[in-house]
Protein backbone atom coordinates (compact mmCIF):
# COMPACT_ATOMS: atom_id res chain seq x y z
CA UNK A 1 0.00 0.00 0.00
CA UNK A 2 2.73 2.24 1.22
CA UNK A 3 4.61 1.31 -2.24
CA UNK A 4 1.80 2.59 -4.23
CA UNK A 5 1.59 5.72 -2.26
CA UNK A 6 5.11 6.42 -2.90
CA UNK A 7 4.72 5.79 -6.88
CA UNK A 8 1.93 7.86 -7.54
CA UNK A 9 2.36 10.89 -5.29
CA UNK A 10 5.02 12.54 -7.76
CA UNK A 11 2.32 12.01 -10.59
CA UNK A 12 0.14 14.91 -8.92
CA UNK A 13 0.38 15.77 -4.77
CA UNK A 14 4.14 15.95 -5.59
CA UNK A 15 4.63 16.96 -9.00
CA UNK A 16 8.28 18.20 -9.36
CA UNK A 17 7.48 20.99 -12.13
CA UNK A 18 4.31 21.95 -11.07
CA UNK A 19 4.55 21.72 -7.51
CA UNK A 20 8.04 21.34 -6.39
CA UNK A 21 9.02 23.98 -9.45
CA UNK A 22 12.66 22.03 -10.09
CA UNK A 23 14.08 21.23 -13.51
CA UNK A 24 13.00 24.05 -15.34
CA UNK A 25 15.63 24.51 -17.43
CA UNK A 26 14.93 21.40 -19.57
CA UNK A 27 11.33 21.65 -18.93
CA UNK A 28 11.60 24.63 -21.04
CA UNK A 29 13.71 23.97 -23.33
CA UNK A 30 13.24 20.25 -24.45
CA UNK A 31 9.46 21.09 -24.81
CA UNK A 32 9.54 22.43 -28.18
CA UNK A 33 8.13 18.80 -29.54
CA UNK A 34 6.15 15.83 -27.94
CA UNK A 35 9.32 13.22 -29.23
CA UNK A 36 12.38 15.32 -27.79
CA UNK A 37 9.39 15.62 -24.27
CA UNK A 38 9.18 11.62 -24.15
CA UNK A 39 13.00 11.45 -24.78
CA UNK A 40 13.72 13.80 -22.01
CA UNK A 41 11.29 12.33 -19.34
CA UNK A 42 12.26 8.84 -20.16
CA UNK A 43 16.16 9.41 -20.23
CA UNK A 44 15.80 11.57 -16.15
CA UNK A 45 13.42 8.69 -15.16
CA UNK A 46 16.12 5.78 -16.08
CA UNK A 47 18.79 8.31 -14.42
CA UNK A 48 16.46 8.98 -11.02
CA UNK A 49 15.49 5.35 -10.72
CA UNK A 50 18.91 4.11 -10.90
CA UNK A 51 20.90 6.92 -8.79
CA UNK A 52 17.93 6.63 -6.56
CA UNK A 53 18.52 2.67 -6.00
CA UNK A 54 22.27 3.07 -5.89
CA UNK A 55 22.36 6.04 -3.49
CA UNK A 56 19.60 4.11 -1.54
CA UNK A 57 21.88 0.81 -1.17
CA UNK A 58 25.51 3.12 0.20
CA UNK A 59 23.54 5.60 2.48
CA UNK A 60 25.32 2.91 4.98
CA UNK A 61 28.49 3.52 3.54
CA UNK A 62 28.05 6.92 2.81
CA UNK A 63 29.84 9.68 5.54
CA UNK A 64 27.27 12.62 5.30
CA UNK A 65 30.30 15.15 5.10
CA UNK A 66 31.02 13.95 1.33
CA UNK A 67 27.46 12.24 0.71
CA UNK A 68 26.85 15.44 -2.28
CA UNK A 69 30.08 14.74 -3.90
CA UNK A 70 29.56 10.85 -3.87
CA UNK A 71 25.58 11.68 -5.12
CA UNK A 72 26.47 13.67 -7.74
CA UNK A 73 29.29 10.88 -8.88
CA UNK A 74 26.62 8.51 -9.26
CA UNK A 75 24.71 10.69 -10.82
CA UNK A 76 26.60 11.36 -13.20
CA UNK A 77 28.11 8.28 -14.13
CA UNK A 78 24.00 7.09 -14.80
CA UNK A 79 23.91 10.42 -16.78
CA UNK A 80 26.98 9.08 -19.12
CA UNK A 81 25.59 5.76 -19.76
CA UNK A 82 22.16 6.98 -20.70
CA UNK A 83 24.04 9.38 -22.72
CA UNK A 84 26.21 6.77 -24.65
CA UNK A 85 23.08 4.64 -25.39
CA UNK A 86 21.37 7.10 -26.46
CA UNK A 87 23.72 8.23 -29.29
CA UNK A 88 24.33 4.46 -30.26
CA UNK A 89 20.40 3.11 -30.28
CA UNK A 90 18.86 6.59 -31.02
CA UNK A 91 21.01 9.17 -32.98
CA UNK A 92 18.35 11.07 -33.88
CA UNK A 93 16.50 12.26 -30.86
CA UNK A 94 20.21 12.42 -28.83
CA UNK A 95 20.86 15.26 -31.72
CA UNK A 96 18.30 16.86 -30.38
CA UNK A 97 18.33 16.96 -27.22
CA UNK A 98 21.76 17.68 -27.21
CA UNK A 99 23.82 19.86 -24.78
CA UNK A 100 20.48 18.63 -21.92
CA UNK A 101 21.53 15.06 -21.97
CA UNK A 102 24.50 15.77 -19.92
CA UNK A 103 22.64 18.61 -18.23
CA UNK A 104 20.48 15.78 -16.84
CA UNK A 105 23.19 16.09 -14.03
CA UNK A 106 22.40 19.08 -12.51
CA UNK A 107 18.68 18.66 -12.82
CA UNK A 108 17.83 20.03 -9.60
CA UNK A 109 14.92 17.01 -9.17
CA UNK A 110 17.80 14.32 -9.02
CA UNK A 111 20.08 15.66 -6.39
CA UNK A 112 17.22 16.72 -4.64
CA UNK A 113 15.35 13.11 -4.53
CA UNK A 114 18.77 12.03 -3.69
CA UNK A 115 18.94 14.05 -0.95
CA UNK A 116 15.44 14.31 0.48
CA UNK A 117 14.42 10.68 -0.04
CA UNK A 118 16.85 7.94 -1.23
CA UNK A 119 19.37 8.47 1.48
CA UNK A 120 16.45 8.33 4.18
CA UNK A 121 14.64 5.43 3.05
CA UNK A 122 15.00 1.70 1.90
CA UNK A 123 15.45 0.28 -1.58
CA UNK A 124 12.12 -0.43 -2.26
CA UNK A 125 10.98 2.93 -1.38
CA UNK A 126 13.60 4.33 -3.26
CA UNK A 127 13.15 2.74 -6.53
CA UNK A 128 9.22 3.67 -6.59
CA UNK A 129 9.95 6.80 -5.84
CA UNK A 130 12.77 7.64 -8.99
CA UNK A 131 9.80 6.40 -10.88
CA UNK A 132 6.81 8.06 -9.57
CA UNK A 133 9.28 11.00 -9.45
CA UNK A 134 10.49 10.38 -13.26
CA UNK A 135 7.17 9.47 -14.45
CA UNK A 136 5.50 13.11 -13.30
CA UNK A 137 8.11 14.68 -15.19
CA UNK A 138 7.63 12.93 -18.23
CA UNK A 139 3.76 14.03 -17.69
CA UNK A 140 4.04 17.06 -16.97
CA UNK A 141 6.85 17.68 -20.20
CA UNK A 142 4.29 16.30 -21.84
CA UNK A 143 1.94 18.68 -21.18
CA UNK A 144 3.54 21.52 -21.79
CA UNK A 145 5.05 20.59 -25.08
CA UNK A 146 1.69 19.31 -26.68
CA UNK A 147 0.58 22.95 -26.39
CA UNK A 148 3.63 24.06 -27.74
CA UNK A 149 3.64 21.96 -30.33
CA UNK A 150 -0.40 21.82 -31.04
CA UNK A 151 0.09 25.78 -31.39
CA UNK A 152 3.15 26.11 -33.10
CA UNK A 153 3.48 23.56 -35.71
CA UNK A 154 -0.47 22.20 -35.60
CA UNK A 155 0.97 18.60 -35.19
CA UNK A 156 1.38 16.45 -32.04
CA UNK A 157 4.05 13.69 -32.25
CA UNK A 158 4.75 14.93 -35.70
CA UNK A 159 1.11 13.81 -36.61
CA UNK A 160 -0.76 16.70 -38.37
CA UNK A 161 -3.81 17.63 -35.73
CA UNK A 162 -5.14 21.29 -36.66
CA UNK A 163 -6.60 21.66 -40.40
CA UNK A 164 -4.17 23.14 -42.71
CA UNK A 165 -5.56 26.88 -42.76
CA UNK A 166 -4.46 26.80 -39.28
CA UNK A 167 -1.53 29.29 -39.53
CA UNK A 168 1.34 27.87 -37.31
CA UNK A 169 1.78 30.39 -34.41
CA UNK A 170 5.59 29.98 -34.85
CA UNK A 171 6.48 32.40 -31.39
CA UNK A 172 4.99 29.14 -29.10
CA UNK A 173 8.12 27.07 -30.34
CA UNK A 174 10.18 29.40 -30.12
CA UNK A 175 12.47 30.60 -26.51
CA UNK A 176 9.29 33.17 -25.42
CA UNK A 177 6.46 30.71 -25.74
CA UNK A 178 8.35 28.28 -23.83
CA UNK A 179 8.21 30.90 -20.81
CA UNK A 180 4.51 31.63 -21.39
CA UNK A 181 3.45 28.39 -21.62
CA UNK A 182 4.33 27.26 -18.27
CA UNK A 183 2.98 30.90 -16.70
CA UNK A 184 -0.20 30.55 -17.85
CA UNK A 185 -0.23 26.66 -16.86
CA UNK A 186 0.77 27.30 -13.41
CA UNK A 187 -1.52 30.28 -13.32
CA UNK A 188 -4.55 27.99 -14.07
CA UNK A 189 -3.30 25.01 -11.97
CA UNK A 190 -3.39 27.51 -9.05
CA UNK A 191 -6.66 28.64 -9.85
CA UNK A 192 -8.07 25.55 -9.94
CA UNK A 193 -6.65 25.01 -6.47
CA UNK A 194 -7.99 28.11 -5.20
CA UNK A 195 -11.71 27.01 -6.05
CA UNK A 196 -11.21 23.61 -5.05
CA UNK A 197 -10.58 25.08 -0.92
CA UNK B 1 44.44 14.41 8.85
CA UNK B 2 43.31 10.95 8.78
CA UNK B 3 39.80 11.30 8.80
CA UNK B 4 40.39 13.94 4.97
CA UNK B 5 42.51 11.01 4.00
CA UNK B 6 39.83 8.35 4.57
CA UNK B 7 37.18 11.08 2.85
CA UNK B 8 39.35 11.51 -0.17
CA UNK B 9 39.94 7.47 -0.15
CA UNK B 10 36.13 6.90 0.12
CA UNK B 11 35.52 9.53 -3.31
CA UNK B 12 38.66 8.09 -5.15
CA UNK B 13 36.89 5.17 -4.88
CA UNK B 14 33.73 5.74 -6.27
CA UNK B 15 34.98 8.15 -8.82
CA UNK B 16 37.18 5.05 -10.16
CA UNK B 17 34.28 2.51 -10.14
CA UNK B 18 32.30 4.81 -12.07
CA UNK B 19 34.86 4.96 -14.38
CA UNK B 20 35.86 1.89 -15.22
CA UNK B 21 32.13 1.06 -15.81
CA UNK B 22 32.03 4.40 -17.91
CA UNK B 23 35.14 2.31 -19.64
CA UNK B 24 33.33 -1.34 -20.25
CA UNK B 25 30.10 0.69 -21.54
CA UNK B 26 32.65 2.95 -24.49
CA UNK B 27 33.76 -0.20 -25.72
CA UNK B 28 30.74 -1.66 -26.44
CA UNK B 29 29.07 1.51 -27.44
CA UNK B 30 31.86 3.12 -29.50
CA UNK B 31 31.63 0.85 -32.88
CA UNK B 32 27.83 0.77 -32.87
CA UNK B 33 28.14 4.71 -32.68
CA UNK B 34 31.22 4.80 -35.40
CA UNK B 35 29.32 2.03 -37.33
CA UNK B 36 26.00 3.88 -38.05
CA UNK B 37 27.79 7.11 -38.61
CA UNK B 38 30.11 5.22 -41.79
CA UNK B 39 26.55 3.22 -42.18
CA UNK B 40 24.44 6.43 -42.46
CA UNK B 41 27.39 8.46 -44.75
CA UNK B 42 27.45 5.46 -47.09
CA UNK B 43 23.05 5.30 -47.43
CA UNK B 44 22.87 9.13 -47.94
CA UNK B 45 25.76 9.00 -50.54
CA UNK B 46 23.66 6.36 -52.15
CA UNK B 47 20.90 8.40 -52.45
CA UNK B 48 22.36 11.28 -53.68
CA UNK B 49 23.61 9.38 -56.64
CA UNK B 50 21.81 6.42 -57.34
CA UNK B 51 22.97 3.57 -59.19
CA UNK B 52 26.52 4.67 -58.50
CA UNK B 53 29.89 3.19 -57.38
CA UNK B 54 31.72 5.54 -55.27
CA UNK B 55 35.63 5.55 -54.89
CA UNK B 56 36.90 7.92 -52.48
CA UNK B 57 39.82 10.54 -53.67
CA UNK B 58 41.00 13.98 -52.47
CA UNK B 59 41.61 17.71 -53.71
CA UNK B 60 45.06 19.04 -53.68
CA UNK B 61 43.86 21.25 -50.97
CA UNK B 62 42.79 18.60 -49.37
CA UNK B 63 39.35 18.18 -49.15
CA UNK B 64 37.58 14.69 -49.48
CA UNK B 65 35.38 13.68 -52.35
CA UNK B 66 33.62 10.62 -53.53
CA UNK B 67 33.85 9.70 -57.68
CA UNK B 68 30.50 8.26 -58.62
CA UNK B 69 30.70 5.93 -61.65
CA UNK B 70 27.80 4.11 -63.08
CA UNK B 71 27.16 0.75 -62.26
CA UNK B 72 27.16 -0.95 -66.20
CA UNK B 73 29.79 1.17 -67.34
CA UNK B 74 33.10 2.38 -64.71
CA UNK B 75 34.08 4.83 -67.18
CA UNK B 76 30.98 7.03 -67.04
CA UNK B 77 31.43 9.74 -64.31
CA UNK B 78 28.16 10.32 -63.14
CA UNK B 79 28.95 13.20 -60.71
CA UNK B 80 31.05 14.21 -57.35
CA UNK B 81 29.42 13.76 -53.69
CA UNK B 82 31.42 15.80 -50.91
CA UNK B 83 30.58 16.93 -47.33
CA UNK B 84 30.73 20.73 -46.49
CA UNK B 85 29.85 22.48 -43.26
CA UNK B 86 29.80 26.10 -42.15
CA UNK B 87 29.19 27.89 -39.07
CA UNK B 88 25.38 28.86 -39.18
CA UNK B 89 23.38 30.32 -36.59
CA UNK B 90 24.37 28.76 -33.44
CA UNK B 91 25.92 25.01 -34.81
CA UNK B 92 28.01 23.94 -37.55
CA UNK B 93 25.95 22.96 -40.36
CA UNK B 94 26.93 19.87 -42.22
CA UNK B 95 25.73 19.18 -45.56
CA UNK B 96 26.28 16.04 -48.02
CA UNK B 97 26.29 17.46 -51.65
CA UNK B 98 25.81 15.46 -54.58
CA UNK B 99 26.66 17.22 -57.84
CA UNK B 100 26.72 15.94 -61.73
CA UNK B 101 29.93 16.06 -64.01
CA UNK B 102 29.46 19.52 -65.08
CA UNK B 103 29.04 20.64 -61.32
CA UNK B 104 25.38 21.73 -60.98
CA UNK B 105 23.86 20.00 -57.76
CA UNK B 106 22.06 16.58 -57.94
CA UNK B 107 20.64 16.51 -54.61
CA UNK B 108 21.93 18.05 -51.25
CA UNK B 109 21.05 16.33 -47.60
CA UNK B 110 21.72 18.56 -44.56
CA UNK B 111 23.20 15.73 -41.85
CA UNK B 112 24.37 17.60 -38.85
CA UNK B 113 22.76 20.44 -37.67
CA UNK B 114 21.72 22.01 -34.04
CA UNK B 115 19.90 25.60 -35.19
CA UNK B 116 17.07 26.95 -33.38
CA UNK B 117 13.93 24.43 -33.76
CA UNK B 118 10.94 26.14 -35.57
CA UNK B 119 13.36 28.41 -37.57
CA UNK B 120 16.93 27.13 -38.82
CA UNK B 121 16.30 23.39 -38.34
CA UNK B 122 13.92 23.63 -40.90
CA UNK B 123 16.64 23.23 -43.39
CA UNK B 124 16.40 19.45 -42.76
CA UNK B 125 13.08 19.68 -44.56
CA UNK B 126 12.65 18.99 -48.19
CA UNK B 127 10.99 21.70 -49.34
CA UNK B 128 14.20 23.30 -48.46
CA UNK B 129 17.30 20.94 -49.72
CA UNK B 130 14.91 20.41 -53.22
CA UNK B 131 15.21 23.76 -54.14
CA UNK B 132 19.15 23.27 -54.45
CA UNK B 133 18.35 21.32 -57.15
CA UNK B 134 20.14 21.90 -60.60
CA UNK B 135 21.95 24.96 -59.56
CA UNK B 136 25.37 25.65 -60.47
CA UNK B 137 28.05 27.09 -58.35
CA UNK B 138 27.19 30.76 -59.35
CA UNK B 139 23.45 30.51 -58.32
CA UNK B 140 24.37 29.50 -54.43
CA UNK B 141 23.79 32.06 -52.61
CA UNK B 142 20.63 33.36 -50.76
CA UNK B 143 18.03 35.52 -52.53
CA UNK B 144 18.92 38.33 -50.37
CA UNK B 145 22.24 38.22 -51.98
CA UNK B 146 21.23 37.67 -55.37
CA UNK B 147 21.07 34.06 -55.81
CA UNK B 148 18.21 31.52 -56.27
CA UNK B 149 18.34 30.11 -53.45
CA UNK B 150 14.78 31.07 -51.04
CA UNK B 151 16.04 31.52 -47.84
CA UNK B 152 14.07 30.11 -45.08
CA UNK B 153 11.76 32.20 -42.63
CA UNK B 154 13.65 33.93 -39.66
CA UNK B 155 16.67 31.74 -40.46
CA UNK B 156 19.00 33.66 -43.31
CA UNK B 157 22.01 32.67 -41.64
CA UNK B 158 21.24 28.90 -41.74
CA UNK B 159 20.36 29.33 -45.08
CA UNK B 160 23.34 31.34 -46.32
CA UNK B 161 25.95 28.93 -44.57
CA UNK B 162 24.45 26.21 -46.21
CA UNK B 163 24.12 27.90 -49.86
CA UNK B 164 28.00 29.08 -49.41
CA UNK B 165 29.46 26.20 -47.90
CA UNK B 166 28.48 24.24 -50.74
CA UNK B 167 29.57 26.88 -52.88
CA UNK B 168 32.99 26.98 -51.73
CA UNK B 169 32.70 22.90 -51.98
CA UNK B 170 32.08 22.84 -55.65
CA UNK B 171 34.79 25.25 -55.92
CA UNK B 172 37.48 22.90 -54.82
CA UNK B 173 36.46 20.28 -56.29
CA UNK B 174 36.26 22.60 -60.10
CA UNK B 175 39.65 23.81 -59.10
CA UNK B 176 41.31 20.28 -58.20
CA UNK B 177 39.68 18.99 -61.68
CA UNK B 178 40.88 21.77 -63.81
CA UNK B 179 44.43 20.97 -62.36
CA UNK B 180 44.42 17.21 -63.75
CA UNK B 181 42.83 18.35 -66.53
CA UNK C 1 38.77 40.45 -38.20
CA UNK C 2 40.81 41.50 -35.68
CA UNK C 3 41.11 40.09 -31.96
CA UNK C 4 39.19 42.58 -30.46
CA UNK C 5 36.41 42.64 -32.69
CA UNK C 6 36.10 39.41 -32.74
CA UNK C 7 36.11 39.50 -28.54
CA UNK C 8 33.12 42.56 -29.00
CA UNK C 9 31.53 40.11 -31.13
CA UNK C 10 31.69 37.18 -28.84
CA UNK C 11 30.25 39.56 -25.68
CA UNK C 12 27.11 40.65 -27.58
CA UNK C 13 26.21 37.25 -28.74
CA UNK C 14 26.62 36.02 -25.14
CA UNK C 15 25.02 38.86 -23.52
CA UNK C 16 22.24 39.55 -25.92
CA UNK C 17 21.73 37.31 -28.90
CA UNK C 18 21.98 34.01 -27.02
CA UNK C 19 21.29 34.96 -23.54
CA UNK C 20 21.46 31.87 -21.47
CA UNK C 21 18.74 32.42 -19.56
CA UNK C 22 16.37 33.62 -22.19
CA UNK C 23 17.47 31.67 -25.77
CA UNK C 24 19.52 28.98 -24.12
CA UNK C 25 17.34 28.40 -21.53
CA UNK C 26 20.49 27.44 -18.78
CA UNK C 27 20.49 28.66 -14.96
CA UNK C 28 16.56 28.82 -14.82
CA UNK C 29 16.44 27.77 -10.98
CA UNK C 30 18.14 30.47 -9.67
CA UNK C 31 17.00 32.76 -12.15
CA UNK C 32 13.30 31.97 -10.65
CA UNK C 33 14.25 31.16 -7.40
CA UNK C 34 16.44 33.80 -6.53
CA UNK C 35 15.27 36.60 -8.10
CA UNK C 36 12.82 38.10 -5.30
CA UNK C 37 14.99 40.93 -3.94
CA UNK C 38 17.50 43.38 -5.66
CA UNK C 39 20.56 43.04 -3.09
CA UNK C 40 20.45 38.16 -3.27
CA UNK C 41 20.13 39.01 -7.36
CA UNK C 42 23.18 41.01 -7.08
CA UNK C 43 25.32 38.21 -4.89
CA UNK C 44 23.98 35.66 -6.80
CA UNK C 45 25.22 37.56 -9.92
CA UNK C 46 28.76 37.85 -9.19
CA UNK C 47 29.24 34.72 -7.64
CA UNK C 48 27.94 33.12 -10.88
CA UNK C 49 30.22 35.37 -12.67
CA UNK C 50 33.06 34.32 -11.11
CA UNK C 51 32.44 30.57 -11.09
CA UNK C 52 31.29 30.56 -14.62
CA UNK C 53 34.60 32.33 -15.86
CA UNK C 54 36.93 29.79 -13.25
CA UNK C 55 35.20 26.88 -14.97
CA UNK C 56 35.53 27.83 -17.87
CA UNK C 57 39.23 28.36 -17.56
CA UNK C 58 39.39 24.84 -15.69
CA UNK C 59 37.33 22.92 -17.70
CA UNK C 60 39.31 23.89 -20.69
CA UNK C 61 42.98 22.78 -19.12
CA UNK C 62 40.99 19.43 -18.72
CA UNK C 63 39.41 18.56 -21.87
CA UNK C 64 42.51 19.63 -23.55
CA UNK C 65 44.84 17.84 -21.75
CA UNK C 66 43.44 15.40 -20.36
CA UNK C 67 40.16 14.18 -22.03
CA UNK C 68 41.19 14.70 -25.49
CA UNK C 69 44.86 13.61 -25.27
CA UNK C 70 43.63 10.24 -23.64
CA UNK C 71 40.86 9.92 -25.84
CA UNK C 72 38.47 9.97 -22.72
CA UNK C 73 35.92 12.19 -24.48
CA UNK C 74 32.92 9.72 -22.49
CA UNK C 75 33.99 11.05 -19.07
CA UNK C 76 33.39 14.76 -19.61
CA UNK C 77 30.34 15.00 -17.92
CA UNK C 78 31.86 13.15 -14.89
CA UNK C 79 35.22 15.23 -15.31
CA UNK C 80 33.93 18.46 -15.62
CA UNK C 81 31.10 17.73 -12.91
CA UNK C 82 33.69 17.37 -10.07
CA UNK C 83 35.74 19.78 -10.95
CA UNK C 84 32.98 22.67 -10.45
CA UNK C 85 32.14 21.12 -7.78
CA UNK C 86 35.62 20.96 -6.45
CA UNK C 87 35.95 24.52 -7.83
CA UNK C 88 33.32 25.99 -5.87
CA UNK C 89 34.11 24.04 -2.52
CA UNK C 90 37.67 25.54 -3.01
CA UNK C 91 36.68 29.12 -3.65
CA UNK C 92 34.22 29.02 -0.94
CA UNK C 93 37.34 28.20 1.50
CA UNK C 94 39.12 30.61 -0.05
CA UNK C 95 37.04 33.60 0.36
CA UNK C 96 35.75 32.21 4.04
CA UNK C 97 39.76 32.83 5.14
CA UNK C 98 40.59 36.01 3.24
CA UNK C 99 37.97 37.98 2.60
CA UNK C 100 35.26 37.81 5.30
CA UNK C 101 33.27 40.67 4.34
CA UNK C 102 32.42 39.03 0.16
CA UNK C 103 32.16 35.53 1.93
CA UNK C 104 28.91 37.22 4.04
CA UNK C 105 27.38 38.86 0.79
CA UNK C 106 28.45 35.71 -1.70
CA UNK C 107 28.36 32.69 0.65
CA UNK C 108 25.21 31.42 0.96
CA UNK C 109 25.06 31.67 -2.89
CA UNK C 110 28.22 29.33 -3.83
CA UNK C 111 27.10 25.98 -2.70
CA UNK C 112 23.57 26.51 -4.90
CA UNK C 113 25.86 27.04 -7.91
CA UNK C 114 27.48 23.41 -8.31
CA UNK C 115 24.14 22.59 -9.17
CA UNK C 116 23.47 25.62 -11.49
CA UNK C 117 23.27 24.19 -14.79
CA UNK C 118 24.46 27.55 -16.78
CA UNK C 119 28.14 26.50 -15.25
CA UNK C 120 27.84 23.04 -16.48
CA UNK C 121 26.36 24.61 -19.65
CA UNK C 122 29.03 27.17 -20.56
CA UNK C 123 31.74 24.62 -20.08
CA UNK C 124 30.25 21.86 -22.34
CA UNK C 125 29.35 24.28 -24.55
CA UNK C 126 33.13 25.81 -24.88
CA UNK C 127 34.00 22.80 -26.08
CA UNK C 128 32.13 22.69 -29.25
CA UNK C 129 32.44 26.15 -29.98
CA UNK C 130 33.94 27.80 -33.15
CA UNK C 131 35.05 31.36 -33.81
CA UNK C 132 34.31 33.13 -37.08
CA UNK C 133 37.25 32.28 -38.68
CA UNK C 134 36.39 28.18 -37.82
CA UNK C 135 38.91 27.09 -35.78
CA UNK C 136 37.83 25.94 -31.98
CA UNK C 137 37.91 28.32 -29.07
CA UNK C 138 41.07 29.03 -27.18
CA UNK C 139 41.76 29.25 -23.62
CA UNK C 140 41.39 32.66 -23.59
CA UNK C 141 38.28 32.46 -25.83
CA UNK C 142 36.69 30.16 -23.47
CA UNK C 143 37.38 32.29 -20.60
CA UNK C 144 35.98 35.47 -21.65
CA UNK C 145 32.98 33.19 -22.77
CA UNK C 146 32.41 32.13 -19.74
CA UNK C 147 32.89 35.72 -18.19
CA UNK C 148 30.53 37.29 -20.93
CA UNK C 149 27.96 34.47 -20.30
CA UNK C 150 27.83 35.16 -16.67
CA UNK C 151 27.63 38.93 -17.13
CA UNK C 152 24.48 38.08 -19.50
CA UNK C 153 22.80 35.59 -17.00
CA UNK C 154 23.43 38.49 -14.10
CA UNK C 155 21.90 41.04 -16.37
CA UNK C 156 18.51 39.02 -16.52
CA UNK C 157 18.64 38.18 -12.85
CA UNK C 158 19.04 42.32 -12.00
CA UNK C 159 16.39 43.03 -14.31
CA UNK C 160 13.58 40.46 -12.93
CA UNK C 161 14.56 41.15 -9.12
CA UNK C 162 14.17 45.29 -10.72
CA UNK C 163 11.00 44.11 -11.47
CA UNK C 164 9.75 41.41 -8.98
CA UNK C 165 10.44 43.75 -6.80
CA UNK C 166 7.63 46.63 -8.31
CA UNK C 167 5.70 43.73 -8.54
CA UNK C 168 4.99 42.79 -5.20
CA UNK C 169 3.18 46.24 -4.58
CA UNK C 170 0.96 45.32 -7.50
CA UNK C 171 -2.62 44.02 -7.34
CA UNK C 172 -3.31 41.15 -9.32
CA UNK C 173 -5.12 37.43 -9.14
CA UNK C 174 -4.17 35.80 -6.59
CA UNK C 175 -3.71 32.43 -8.94
CA UNK C 176 -1.01 34.99 -10.89
CA UNK C 177 1.03 35.52 -7.98
CA UNK C 178 4.81 34.30 -7.77
CA UNK C 179 5.55 31.82 -10.16
CA UNK C 180 3.16 31.85 -12.85
CA UNK C 181 3.67 35.99 -13.52
CA UNK C 182 7.88 35.41 -13.28
CA UNK C 183 7.38 33.07 -16.02
CA UNK C 184 5.27 35.07 -18.34
CA UNK C 185 7.19 38.18 -17.27
CA UNK C 186 10.66 36.30 -18.74
CA UNK C 187 8.37 35.48 -22.01
CA UNK C 188 8.02 39.13 -22.65
CA UNK C 189 11.51 39.81 -21.76
CA UNK C 190 12.56 36.98 -24.24
CA UNK C 191 9.99 37.94 -27.02
CA UNK C 192 11.89 41.87 -26.36
CA UNK C 193 15.31 39.85 -26.52
CA UNK C 194 14.10 38.51 -29.65
CA UNK C 195 14.55 42.06 -31.42
CA UNK C 196 18.13 41.41 -31.02
CA UNK C 197 18.47 38.78 -33.41
CA UNK C 198 16.74 41.43 -36.13
CA UNK C 199 13.96 39.14 -36.35
CA UNK C 200 10.04 39.83 -36.48
CA UNK C 201 7.83 37.34 -35.13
Amino acid sequence: MNFFKELTKGIIKENPIFVIVLGMCPTLAVTTSVKNAIGMGLAATFVLLCSNIIISLIKDITPSSIRIPIYIVVIAAFVSVVNMLMEAYVPALHKSLGLFIPLIVVNCIILGRAEAFASKNNVIMSAADGIGMGLGFTLSLMVVSTIRELLGAGTWLGIKILPATYDPMLVAILAPGAFLTLGFLMAILSMVKEKKQ
Amino acid sequence: MMYYLKLGFILLIFCVVATGILAYLNTLTAPIIQDRKTKDEIDTREKLIPDAVFAADSTASGMQYFRARAKEDSTLVLGYTFICSQKGYSSEVKTMVGIDKDFKVLAIKVIDQAETPGLGANCEQESFSNQFKNLAEADLKVDKDGGQVVSLSGATITSRAIASSIQAGIAAIKASMGAEL
Amino acid sequence: MTYLGEIFVMAMTAIFIQNFILSRFLGLCPYLGVSKKLDSAIGMGLAVIFVMTLASAFCYLIDIFLLRRFGLEYLQTIAFILTIAALVQFVEMVIQKNAPALYKSLGVFLPLITTNCAVLGVAILNTGMLRSDGTAYNFLDSVLNGFFSGVGFTLMLLAMAGIRMRLEMVEMPKSMKGMPIALILAGTMALAFYGFMGFKI
